[in-house]
């Protein structure tokens, strides 16, 4: 475990519209550890989500106030290239997304697109991508077949290899394996416990018990808040204030 | 998200441990009272009675088991629950302890009494205080009472130390004839193990009012000399 901090956020609003649905948000998240963002659904824990690589930009009338700190430096700032960031900061979406594309060029675009042409290179990181997702064994007799042929759980871990291959710092999840059965599931929740040792992670999830799971430090939003933020164990065990242990346990949501 | 039938069976659960604790002490009241009374009437209904919080520890383990397996409880409601499986375990065996006075009792009853130890009074009193404390302080979950029950454990330890060196004192008087020193030892011995079940109870009462205080507050006491 390290206390180096990976994202700094400061007094963060954010405004769709009129509406506030992020109000004085402050966190700090540590590198190399899983964060898991839960709440009741509307209480912001997704759009903070997508706040952390700017996918919210592409949302029109929106309008984001305070800071966002990435190893230090604002991802607001004028210079910052919005497509780099989005290297460094990958997402998985809840529903798989595949190309229409092959197995291989599914996780090879990302390296295209940054302009890598050598095959040697491209066979290379594309295995070692598949790999890390622990998917590889599963699909290395089919790489050259469509990525659509492929069942729920393995179609989310090619989405996560894809963007395991452009080298990220960070990967947000936003509620993974919500689509998933518990078996492709509990790989999901395996293979972060595995991503947490070389990436950053932050995970959106409604279900607490996958947050205990997989996470090691847990945010409890709510109402565009956040409530209370804490090491997992002693949230889902003795959490400080009152509102977190009525959601937690179920006494309100 | 409310989880009102999951509260409703917890709520079941706490009524059932308030029962197997309503007759934990029902039992150990009676045991005192059949041994300072010598009533051995009431010492044979306890061992009869035992059966019936065996049952309810079991009925606790099935239901504790059940919501742990099925509803995956957080914070207080999993506090509770891991609580109420520990307390249950302790009211078992102080359950158990008096039966063990009751069988004592039964057998000092057949025979006349011994000469009296006045710490044996203060080791009862003190005993049945302390479990009162504890069943009380779990009904309210009240952390504070229970914090004051393990001052009192060395007390009761002292008492029994008051104890054995009385008996002893009796078991070393000389009395006529080899068959009463035999039978006074006999019937000394039987009070020590009276006494040491006593001791013992003392001792789970704490135990009680440590899990109280995990209940309430989340924070481990056991092993921790001082609170």
């Amino acid at each position: 475990m390290t206390d180096t901090i990976k994202f700094a956020v400061k007094n963060l609003d954010f405004y769709y519209g009129d509406f506030k649905a992020l109000d004085r948000i402050g966190i700090e998240v540590s590198e190399k550890q899983a964060t898991a963002l839960i709440g009741p659904s509307g209480c912001g824990k997704s759009t903070f989500l997508r706040c952390l690589n700017r996918m919210n930009d592409l949302i029109p009338g929106t309008r984001v106030d305070g800071e966002i700190l990435l190893d230090g430096g604002n991802i607001h700032d004028p210079g910052v290239d919005v497509v780099h960031l989005r290297r460094k900061v990958g997402m998985v979406f809840q529903k798989p997304n595949p190309f229409p594309k092959t197995i291989f060029e599914n996780v090879a675009y990302g390296l295209r697109v940054n302009g890598v042409k050598n095959k040697a290179t491209l066979r290379q990181s594309v295995e070692k991508s598949l790999m890390d997702a622990a998917l590889f064994d599963e699909v290395k007799d089919r790489l050259h077949q469509s990525a659509l042929g492929l069942s729920g759980g393995q179609q989310q871990r090619l989405c996560i290899a894809r963007a395991l291959a452009v080298k990220p710092d960070v990967l947000l999840m936003d509620e993974p394996a919500s689509a998933l059965d518990p078996i492709a599931t509990q790989k999901i929740e395996d293979l972060i416990h595995q991503l947490k040792t070389y990436y950053t992670i932050i995970i959106v999830t409604h279900n607490m018990q996958q947050a205990a799971r997989v996470s090691d430090v847990t945010a409890f939003f709510y109402m565009g808040r956040l409530i209370e933020t804490g090491d997992t164990e002693t949230l889902f065990t003795r959490p400080k204030l009152k509102q977190t242990e009525d959601y937690i346990t179920g006494r309100f949501g | 998200m409310e989880r009102h039938n999951f509260h409703r069976e917890l709520e079941q659960l706490k009524l059932t441990i308030y029962k197997m604790a309503a007759l934990a002490r029902q039992s150990f009241d009676n045991a005192c009272k059949a041994y300072l009374h010598r009533d051995d009437d009431i010492a044979q209904a306890i061992i009869d009675g035992d059966r019936e919080i065996n049952r309810i520890e079991l009925e606790i383990d099935r239901q504790s088991l059940r919501l742990l397996a099925l509803e995956q409880p957080m914070a207080r409601d999993l506090r509770m629950i891991v609580g109420i499986m520990r307390i249950s375990n302790d009211l078992e065996r102080i359950a158990d302890q008096s039966v063990n006075i009751a069988e004592r009792t039964l057998f000092l009853c057949q025979h006349p009494p011994l000469e009296n130890v006045p710490a044996m009074e203060a080791l009862i009193d003190i005993s049945k205080k302390m479990f009162a404390m504890a069943v009380t302080s779990f009904r309210d979950l009240d952390a504070v009472a229970a914090k004051q029950i393990p001052a009192l454990d060395d007390q009761a330890d002292e008492y029994t130390m008051q104890v054995l060196k009385g008996l002893i004192e009796v078991m070393a008087a000389s009395s006529p004839g080899f068959e009463k020193r035999v039978l006074k030892m006999r019937r000394s011995i039987q009070t020590i193990i009276i006494s040491r079940c006593l001791e013992r109870i003392a001792d789970m009462s704490t135990n009680i009012a440590e899990h109280v205080v995990f209940i309430a507050e989340g924070v481990n006491l056991k092993h921790i000399q001082k609170l």
